[in-house]
């Protein structure tokens, strides 16, 4: 509302309506890169799918609205159960090995021992190799006849394994390239958990007259709690998503008894090798509601009173 | 004018809108506009034609699409931009029928005037069951039994190609065969593995799993008849049951016994021989070609197409005639393994010369003949993954120790799932 001002009257200033909401542009627009690309390549895509698992589409042809019906098939499906068990026997059996290495070889290298960048390295160096390239070596490695693995097993007296073919030594062997790839990467973090110590707590436990191993069981284990949870958590995300090992090492349909069939890789083979998209983005719809199901059970786990306390 | 953070940040703001708009305006419907694009897969043409047919028509724009192929052209279908005019298709072409609207029929520019060059066969399998040419043939891939002509030989067996192939006319000649020459070489495979019986058995059967009309066929006795050959080449201990690579041909066990001699003969399609020659170099000559045991049948094979976008389909349809030309045909299978799909080329003297590495056998007169054998089939969209079914089943009979009945039920459900979630059923 325009209102008559005396001219002697102070001037007061005011912003009219339109240019305050103009005011904060500059700032918007130095935030808006984010949003603008997340809004194109991240929430559009999301819900789109959401939209594609409800049709049926084979990529070229028109979309046929199938309801629900996509869904219905996917809580139904023998393959997609089997593939979330696939997929957490797969995490469990690499997790476990991996975190227990990774510590012992973050014990190793805290120690004062020589050239210890390059072994940092050198451990830190899977993580960064080319996992197509490893899978197609480790497809060697696993050859059941003619393999490294089992000419060594050979050496200490053990029977040939069949890497490729036996449904449990799939997994074994999808789990040991996850070992292989995850170690030195962990064994990175717990080094950095070690080192932030305190170190008056150790010279406390000398005095005492523990041993090495009581100290790391005792001392060293409890005090990096919130490193392994860290650690747990971190490959409970990349553990979800196993793909590229079983896709490389098996095929796109998961190798004999579908045991190396994880979800990511159930997905993926409806979606772009059977060109089956509305499938596809159900099972995608599937791995989300798995996944947050572990999330809510990892935050439970978190949020539980003194878990993050160490057990002094 | 002078330049303030407001006219700045307008400025900014309306170039990058005109650049928005700019981009939308030109995205081009074909990916190289005024040229001929053409995407084929590495080893899908032989590059030497390509470039000669890059020399002669001008505008061709040649581009080598990696193993992914077929989900850029769905993408570029889908988007309507940066499609090629001329593309491959693979064996796969029939999940292209119900979509032809996007593809130029091959028989208004006049394809029908050259058809009769090609295997009718062949040539059939890219039509559309409603008549759309969508496909001219780039090659096949006839199947024939290779073996060891000097271990049959050391095992006092037939083992001249036509002494073999009369001695295993029938798959149960052939089981029968193996089993006897096992006895004589232990230790030894002449099957690679239950997918590969019931695959090539498959091969020859004129009636596949669904009628023209896409009416599926069920329990049809070719397919049960198919499976319980893998089930007895098994059940016999002929098959050596390599796994354990993307495609399992390709498996690092199944070259080592190429190599070691373990692995005395199998049924495949002629595409295998490239592979062969490149994995086994030390075996030349050792290896003959006969008649595959059950009669004819073939295994993969590509197409080019020609999409509707194009804006000049005639020409693009001599560049697809030029390098699928019968003349060129005899260079492609010589440069990159691909069969010819005209009969014409079969009797080419390049083609029929002595091969070394199959002890100075001509090959071709064997696997010519098979490609001409040949019973039309109809292959459904769905035929692969079908295919794909049964033969995973079959493998964990065979190295999961799965019950073969569970294993045809489960197979079976598979399937009728899958055609009900794709509305065929």
């Amino acid at each position: 509302m325009a209102t008559l001002t005396r001219p002697d009257a102070p001037v007061r200033v005011t912003t009219p309506p339109r240019s305050k909401r103009w005011r904060y542009l500059p700032q918007y627009l130095a935030i808006a890169p984010f949003f603008v690309l997340f809004a194109v390549f991240g929430l559009y895509p999301v819900l789109y799918s959401l939209y594609l698992a409800l049709q049926r589409w084979d990529g070229v042809g028109p979309m046929k609205f199938v309801g629900l019906g996509n869904f219905q098939f996917l809580v139904t499906d023998p393959v997609f159960w089997d593939s979330i068990g696939n997929t957490l026997v797969i995490w469990v059996m690499s997790t476990i090995p991996m975190t227990a290495l990774a510590l012992l070889i973050a014990v190793g290298l805290h120690s004062s021992i020589r050239f210890k960048g390059a072994f940092r390295i050198a451990y830190f160096l899977p993580n960064v190799t080319s996992i197509v390239a490893m899978s197609l070596v480790f497809g060697s490695i696993f050859s059941s006849e003619f393999g490294i693995l089992n000419w060594l097993l050979g050496l200490v007296g053990i029977d040939p394994v069949q890497w490729l073919t036996d449904p449990w030594a799939i997994r074994g062997a999808i789990s040991i390239m996850i070992v292989w790839r995850w170690v030195g990467y962990n064994a990175i973090i717990f080094l950095a958990g070690l080192q932030a110590l305190p170190s008056d707590v150790y010279e406390a436990a000398r005095v005492d007259g523990a041993g090495p191993v009581r100290t790391f069981f005792r001392i060293t284990l409890p005090l990096l709690r919130p490193v392994l949870l860290f650690s747990v958590v971190m490959s409970a995300i990349s553990g979800l998503q196993i793909f590229t090992e079983s896709q490389i090492l098996l095929g796109n349909r998961g190798g004999p008894d579908e045991a190396g069939m994880t979800m990511v890789l159930y997905f993926y083979n409806n979606a772009f090798v059977n060109s089956d998209f509305g499938y596809g983005a159900a099972i995608a719809w599937g791995i989300f509601v798995v996944v947050v199901l572990f999330a809510v059970l990892n935050w439970r786990l978190i949020q539980r009173p003194g878990f993050l306390k160490a057990g002094r | 004018m002078t330049l303030t953070r407001r006219s700045f940040l307008t400025a900014a703001g309306l170039s990058v809108a005109a650049l928005g708009t700019a981009a939308s305006c030109t995205s081009p419907t074909t990916a190289n506009p005024g040229k001929l694009t053409l995407w084929y897969t590495s080893g899908g043409l032989a590059d030497t034609v390509v470039a000669d047919a890059g020399q002669r028509f001008g505008e061709l724009y040649p581009s080598q699409v990696s193993g992914q192929l077929k989900q850029r052209l769905l993408a570029a279908l889908a988007g309507e931009a940066y499609l090629p005019d001329i593309t491959m298709l693979g064996d796969d072409i029939a999940t292209y029928f119900a979509d032809t609207a996007h593809f130029t029929d091959l028989r208004s520019l006049g394809a029908d005037t050259v058809k009769d060059q090609y295997l009718p066969w062949k040539w059939r399998a890219g039509t559309s069951p409603d008549g759309f040419q969508l496909g001219f043939p780039i090659d096949v891939g006839p199947a024939a039994l290779y073996y060891r002509h000097d271990l049959f030989a050391q095992a006092g067996f037939p083992s001249e190609p036509d002494d073999v192939a009369a001695a295993v006319p029938t798959w149960d000649a052939y089981f029968d065969f193996g089993r006897r020459l096992q006895e004589k070489l232990p230790g030894r495979h002449l099957i690679t593995d239950t997918k590969t019986v019931y695959t090539y058995s498959m091969a020859q059967e004129p009636q596949k799993y669904f009628t023209r009309d896409n009416a599926y066929l069920g329990d049809a006795p070719q397919v049960r008849r198919a499976w319980d050959r893998a089930l007895t080449a098994f059940r016999s201990g002929l098959t050596a049951g390599y796994a354990g690579s993307q495609d399992p041909g390709s498996s690092v066990e199944r070259h080592a016994a190429w190599n070691s001699g373990k692995e005395l003969s199998f049924v495949n399609a002629s595409w295998i021989v490239g592979e062969l020659k490149k994995s086994a170099p030390g075996t030349a000559g050792k290896w003959r070609v006969c008649r595959a045991p059950g009669g004819a049948g073939n295994q993969g094979g590509s197409f080019l197409a020609i999409t509707k976008y194009c804006p000049r389909p005639d020409q693009a349809f001599d560049v697809v005639r030029w390098l699928l030309s019968p003349e060129n045909q005899p260079r492609s299978y010589l440069e990159a393994g691909l069969f010819p799909t005209s009969p014409a080329a079969f009797t080419d003297p390049r083609l029929l010369a002595p091969e070394p590495f199959f002890g100075g056998q001509a090959t071709m007169a064997v696997l010519g003949k098979a490609a001409r054998e040949v019973k039309p089939a109809y292959f459904s969209p769905w035929d692969i993954a079908i295919s794909d079914t049964f033969t995973d089943e079959l493998a964990n009979v065979e190295l999961a120790g799965k019950d073969p009945g569970r294993a045809w039920d489960d197979a079976r459900r598979s399937v009728e799932r899958l055609l009900t979630r794709q509305g065929v059923l």
